[in-house]
Parts: structure tokens; C-alpha cells; sequence
């Protein structure tokens, strides 16, 4: 049975470790957009060596598990001298996984734009970096947004799996709750709970985003 | 005075711009006939630097035209078929935000100069809508507010009619004549010969990249028979 009263009594720890969840992902998310936007960017290049060692980074963090990444970068990299905190190894683990996707996800965006507004940027004297600032990427990320917020709740729960590494986040929080307790059925509801209520928060907050940025959204 | 001497310009194998030459004067306007795949929208775009060209030469008032330069120094401008007008701007900052980015003006200036010229072409109440909230006619004067803005010696116009109502053709040529007499050097791409009853200009037939007829729209007025390639196409028998 659900004991309400341990749930209760909880709440101050689960917190705790949903402001590190939060932490997590917040960083990974701001770092994952920069590296995704980039690699979006040099993705759609002319440059063919751009091109290729980009898609040797996506495909490699796209085709191998984030679990084993995050042990990489916390577990086998400082073996050889390169050490982060395990919390800036985590952070950094999902921030690459992530922008590898978000990559893809800008690339898409970009070539959803059409030509004609490059070539009235053109025509209008901008430089290539303003038309792609200022024409194009607002109006590709106008058309990704349901793609980036997928990705972004999905970093979400993937930031669960820095619990493997110590690093005491939500599930982590739970685990040592529940092995304190033995009621594992309250205190995982209780994680589940922190894990939907931030992801619903995150979601709503999308879609009214979404919801603004589509107001004039057709040519 | 715009020259353009022996262009010539390739796809592959194919050649869309085929060793072309004609001069358009300062409040000129040269009309490109032709139907569709003949070169005269590439021609447009070359000389908006969308293009580059194998061979020829470009000059503007006697001197030799760098189009890398003249595109960022707003030499020419384009109003493109579809008009391609930004959509996440609204109308005002559609002519304010080039003026701002590429010309260097503040954004005071850059309001006076776009609220100047959506009075002048009629969308001055239109001016915090976007682009999708406008007729067809309405897109096109914004896309030559923003052209105008910027105060190019050359304005091109490619299919200016095509996105449009029909009964508007007589409306878009009056426009382009009144931008002729303020003494730009208009150029314009088209298949719509209704354009030629309103303009006064220059009419260049193309085929298969070349210029195969010339004519004043006056002249041709007055007697077609001496221009048959023009006036078949007028009646619409193309060949």
C-alpha cells in the first residue's frame, strides 16, 4: 500500500534532488542547443569536410547509449587525465547525446526555410550571417519547436541516468529513500510524480511558446 | 545607363544566357519576353549577384559593374515572383530591418524612411500585421517598399504579375511606369504581354537564352508586322 505519510515526509528530499535534476538538465539543454545549433548549421555547409566529421559525431553519439556515455565521460575519460566532477561529467554526457539530436532536428529546420528568403536576404545586401540569425533560424526553430521540446523532455527523464554515477539527483534521492525506507512502491511513485510534474510544467510552458510564435506563422 | 555586353551564362551543358547584350537608359525600362526556361529570370538574377556569370560584362553609367559590391552597396534590387517577404516580421519591420542591418541607418531614420513609403504605397494601416495577413496585390507593394528603401539604380522585377489577380496587371504597370519616371532603370522578366499595353519600354524577346527581337513598345504599337516574333508571341502562337 501507498504510505501517504512517508510520501509526505519525502517531499523534502525528492525536492532536493529535483533541483539537481533540474540543474542537470537546464545546463545539458542551454549546451545541447549550442552545440545542436552549431552542428545544424555546419551540417547544411557546403564545406564537405564540415559535413563529414559532423555527421562522425552525430552518428556516434546517436548510435551508442547515453548510460554508456555518461560512464565514458565520468568513469573511463578521467583514466586518462581528462577529469570533470561527476556533475559536469553528467551535464556534459547529455549535453553532446542531446545536441547530436538537436543537430538533426535544426538541420531539418533550415531546409524546411525556403531559398527565396535567403536570396531576398541577399538581394537586400545582409551578410550570410545575418540571414542565417536573423531570417533564417527564427524561422526554422518556429517549425522544430515541437521536435526541440520532445528532445528537451526527453533530456528530462534521460538525466535520471546520472543516478548510476552518484550523482544524487531525483532517482538517485529516491534510491537512497527507498533502500532507507524499503517501501519502494511510495517512494518511486513519489519520483515518478517529481519526474511528471516538471516535465507537464516544461510541456505547457512549449506549447504556449509554440502557440505565440505560430500567431503569424503562414507566408 | 545600364550595358550589358556578350553575357553568356551555363548550366551543365545547357546555356540559359547566350553571349546577351542590351543597354537599358537612367528612367528605362527593358522588358525580358519570353516564356518559361528562355534566361530572363536568370539574367534578373545575375545581375543581383544570385548568379555568376561565365563571360561578359556589366556597366553602370560607363564604368565596369562589380556585382559582389554593387549587391552589398545596393546597386540593384529585386522584387522576386513570390515575393519572399519575411514572414516572422511584421510589415514595418519587413523595410526597417534592412535599412537597420545592411544601410546602416538608425532606427529612427529606418521607421521615418519604411512609414514614408507604406504611406506612399498604401499600407501605412497595415504596418504591425505580417506578411500573411495581406492580399496578393499588398505583399508586392511591401516587397518594393523594402526594395525602394534602399535606393537601388536598378529595380528588377521577375514575373510581377503572376502571383497576382489579373485585373491588377494595369495597377503593377502603372507602379513600374511611375518608378521608370522617377528615373530608375527598370528591368522586368515576363510572359505577361498585357504589361506592354500600360509601360513604356524596350521589349527583348528571348529564346533559348538569346535575344531573337527587339522593339519600342511605341513602334510595336503602331505597326506589329515589323516585329512577327514578338507579335506571334503577343497572340500567344509560340513556335
Amino acid at each position: 500500500m501507498i504510505d501517504f505519510q512517508l510520501l509526505t515526509d519525502s517531499i523534502p528530499y525528492l525536492l532536493r534532488g529535483a533541483a539537481v535534476t533540474l540543474q542537470i538538465a537546464t545546463l545539458s539543454c542551454i549546451l545541447g542547443i549550442l552545440f545542436g545549433t552549431l552542428c545544424g548549421l555546419g551540417l547544411t555547409s557546403k564545406n564537405r569536410l564540415v559535413r563529414f566529421l559532423l555527421s562522425i559525431y552525430t552518428t556516434l553519439f546517436r548510435g551508442t547509449p547515453m548510460l554508456i556515455q555518461i560512464v565514458f565521460v565520468t568513469i573511463a575519460l578521467p583514466t586518462l587525465g581528462i577529469g570533470f566532477s561527476r556533475f559536469w561529467g553528467v551535464v556534459w554526457a547529455i549535453a553532446l547525446n542531446s545536441g547530436a539530436y538537436i543537430a538533426h532536428i535544426i538541420k531539418s529546420g533550415i531546409n524546411s526555410v525556403s531559398q527565396g528568403q535567403r536570396e531576398a536576404g541577399k538581394t537586400l545586401g545582409l551578410s550570410n550571417t545575418q540571414i542565417v540569425r536573423y531570417i533564417i533560424l527564427p524561422q526554422a526553430i518556429r517549425v522544430v519547436l515541437p521536435a526541440l521540446g520532445n528532445e528537451f523532455i526527453t533530456l528530462i527523464k534521460d538525466s535520471s541516468l546520472a543516478s548510476i554515477v552518484g550523482v544524487q539527483e531525483l532517482t538517485k534521492e529516491g534510491e537512497i529513500l527507498s533502500s532507507r525506507t524499503l517501501d519502494a512502491l511510495t517512494i518511486y511513485l513519489g519520483v515518478a510524480l517529481g519526474y511528471l510534474i516538471i516535465t507537464t510544467a516544461l510541456s505547457l510552458l512549449l506549447s504556449l511558446i509554440e502557440r505565440r510564435m505560430n500567431q503569424h506563422a503562414q507566408h | 545607363m545600364l550595358n550589358i555586353k556578350n553575357l553568356s551564362k551555363q548550366f551543365g551543358t545547357r546555356k540559359v544566357i547566350d553571349n546577351v547584350s542590351f543597354s537599358v537608359p537612367q528612367g528605362g525600362i527593358a522588358v525580358l519576353l519570353g516564356a518559361s526556361g528562355v534566361g530572363k529570370s536568370t539574367l534578373l538574377r545575375v545581375l543581383n549577384n544570385l548568379e555568376t556569370i561565365d563571360s561578359g560584362t556589366i556597366y553602370l553609367n560607363g564604368k565596369p559593374l562589380d556585382l559582389t559590391a554593387a549587391s552589398k552597396e545596393h546597386t540593384c534590387g529585386m522584387v522576386f515572383q513570390q515575393f519572399n517577404l519575411f514572414p516572422h516580421m511584421t510589415v514595418l519591420e519587413n523595410i526597417t530591418f534592412p535599412l537597420e542591418k545592411s544601410a546602416g541607418k538608425s532606427s529612427n531614420q529606418a521607421q521615418h524612411i519604411a512609414l514614408e513609403l507604406l504611406k506612399r504605397y498604401d499600407l501605412a494601416d497595415k504596418k504591425d500585421t505580417y506578411p500573411s495577413q495581406l492580399s496578393g496585390g499588398q505583399k508586392q507593394r511591401l516587397a518594393l517598399a523594402r526594395t525602394i528603401a534602399l535606393r537601388p539604380q536598378i529595380i528588377c522585377f521577375d514575373e510581377p504579375t503572376s502571383a497576382l489577380d489579373p485585373l491588377l496587371t494595369t495597377h503593377v504597370a502603372n507602379t513600374i511606369q511611375e518608378l521608370a519616371n522617377a528615373g530608375y532603370i527598370v528591368l522586368i522578366a515576363t510572359h505577361d504581354t498585357a504589361l506592354l499595353n500600360t509601360l513604356r519600354c524596350s521589349i527583348y524577346l528571348m529564346e533559348n537564352g538569346k535575344i531573337v527581337e527587339t522593339a519600342q513598345s511605341d513602334k510595336l504599337s503602331e505597326n506589329a508586322t515589323q516585329y512577327p516574333l514578338i507579335a506571334k508571341f503577343i497572340s500567344g502562337v509560340i513556335e
